[in-house]
């Protein structure tokens, strides 16, 4: 089943029919299977984050069609929309707003009218998956970069979506971090879709992989085949990832 | 460290005190807030030359920071910008309530000297019991806690907002003020010709962090109102707390 249907979506900041105004996306397609994971990879300014955003209802839509589940993108859908996908902000320190981390994964399911026993299961669960179960009643300021990482994903995983859309998650993070991320992303069984420049770890997370470039998805496929792809990669401003240049080079 | 780098730090002690597992932090918080209210609608209830009678409320506070074991170097360290307010509150007084009280010696007490006393003591207890409020409670259960004693839900949400982006604004600053002194080496403060730009800047930076938390709690199906609600249970050491104060407190008040 398709969890995602993007169709023909322009998007500009200002207004559409503004000549000077930033044409961020124009007639983009994508199509997501229940799931899958989406590494989306660009380079600075491609609008990758744009994308996330106008997918979470963040930004308002413009021209085009967008489908979340069954859900058409629209003002009375959101509130629909938004149990069905999570967004992992850039930055964990925006998402991240309670005292402690219990509290703030608990956030969600509270807002959805559940009972208390729904919430601190939800909740439970939640940080069991991201591995922050013993952790649930630190403060949030008294967390690692990668521990906030990873409570910011639990609180999205709380209402228990089927799209969790990362913007960046591995920025910031040392290796050791990053490893636990990648390893936890993979558990994880929902679809995602992954914003990142850091193609390593698309290439960890990710089964295929989307190009966006000029406002639109240029390249589409298996992951392996286009990060391997060194003249199409270079072409977008984009470097072959760590990994494949090593074995390339030796 | 710089005085916002403090100001930060002590915000998230507070928290953090507020999350310890001691006996006074256990208490449901709707007694708690309960009887601090009690105690300062009594206290505050004192006549004005009754100076003995709003000391004798003053047991409330030695027992709780006593028990509670609260530090009050920390009180005052803390709360010091507010305290001083409050004892200004009533420095006037002297000057128009001349009137003879009492002679100390060779002193002439006007009603006015004791009625400035009277004054700088009930605010400073008042402010005290908040900061023991405080301390002990987390702000989302003093929320919860108003709430339940129906506080209008716009006025909770506003201070659990206010609440919120204090912290952020005040880290912006931090920011701001650290990459600003890190290339300005040997100034103090920051020059009067950048405040213009420096006061700009952060007004559009805090509003785009305000911004960021703002959509991170609408994308979590927030719509106009927190839900708080308290993990603990008001439980029979609870009643317990309440009944005892208010025995202590109204009993106090009346002798
Ligand atoms: N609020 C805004 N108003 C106007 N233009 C914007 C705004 N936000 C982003 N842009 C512009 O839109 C374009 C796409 O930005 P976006 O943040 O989506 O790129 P990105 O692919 O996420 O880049 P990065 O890899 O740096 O995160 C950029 O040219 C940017 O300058
Ligand atoms: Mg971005």
């Amino acid at each position: 089943m398709s969890i995602l249907e993007i169709e023909d979506l322009s998007f500009t900041y200002g207004s559409l029919r503004n000549k000077a105004g930033n044409h961020v996306l124009s007639n983009l397609n994508l199509h997501m299977e229940d799931g899958e994971s989406v590494g989306l990879i660009g380079e600075n300014g491609a609008g990758k984050s744009t994308l996330l955003k106008l997918l979470t209802g963040l930004l308002d839509m413009q021209e085009g069609k967008v489908l979340v589940s069954e859900f058409e993108m629209k003002k009375e859908n959101l509130n629909k929309i938004r149990t069905v996908i999570g967004y992992v902000f850039q930055d964990s320190d925006s998402q991240l707003f309670m005292s402690t981390v219990y509290e703030d994964v608990a956030f969600a399911p509270r807002n959805y009218g559940k009972s208390e026993e729904e919430i601190y299961e939800a909740a439970m669960s939640a940080l069991k998956k991201v591995h922050m179960e013993d952790k649930k009643d630190r403060q949030i300021y008294r967390l690692s970069g990668g521990e906030k990482k990873l409570a910011a994903i639990a609180t999205v995983l709380s209402v228990g979506v089927k799209l969790m859309l990362l913007d960046e998650p591995s920025v910031a993070l040392d290796p050791k971090n990053r490893r636990n991320l990648i390893r936890i992303l993979n558990e994880l069984p929902g679809a995602k879709l992954i914003a990142s420049h850091d193609l390593d770890f698309v290439y960890d997370t990710c089964e295929r992989v989307v190009l966006l470039s000029d406002g639109k998805i240029t390249a589409d496929g298996e992951a392996k085949k286009i990060l391997t792809d060194k003249e199409l990669l270079e072409q977008h401003g984009l470097e072959l990832p760590l990994s494949f240049s090593r074995k390339i080079s030796f | 460290m710089n005085r916002i780098s403090d100001a930060i730090v002590d915000l998230h002690k507070m928290d953090m005190e507020a999350g310890k597992c001691g006996w006074l932090q256990g208490i449901h918080p709707l007694p708690k807030l309960f009887v601090t209210l009690i105690f300062i609608l009594l206290t505050v209830s004192f006549g004005k030359y009754d100076l003995p009678g709003v000391l004798k409320m003053g047991i409330y506070l030695i027992i709780l920071f006593v028990l509670g074991d609260i530090s009050v170097k920390l009180l005052l360290k803390r709360m010091k910008a507010v305290l001083l307010l409050v004892c200004l509150v009533g420095i006037a007084n002297p000057f128009f309530d001349r009137e003879v009280m009492f002679r100390l010696g060779t002193v002439t007490v006007t009603g006015g000297m004791v009625s400035a006393v009277t004054l700088m003591f009930k605010g400073i207890f008042a402010v005290s019991a908040s900061y023991l409020l405080m301390v002990t409670t987390s702000m989302e259960d003093i929320c919860y806690a108003l709430r339940k004693m129906h506080m209008p839900k716009m006025f909770v949400t506003v201070l659990m907002l206010v609440y919120r982006y204090m912290i952020l604004f005040l880290k912006e600053i931090q920011r701001m003020t650290d990459a600003y002194t890190l290339r300005a080496p040997g100034q103090k403060g920051v020059h009067y010709k950048v405040w213009g730009t420096m006061v700009g800047q952060l007004l559009l930076r805090s509003m785009d962090r305000a911004q960021n938390v703002y959509d991170s709690m609408t994308l979590r199906g927030y719509n106009g109102e927190f839900h708080l609600r308290c993990k603990k249970r008001a439980g029979g050491s609870d009643y317990l707390y309440v009944f005892v104060w208010s025995m202590v407190l109204v009993c106090v008040r009346m002798i």
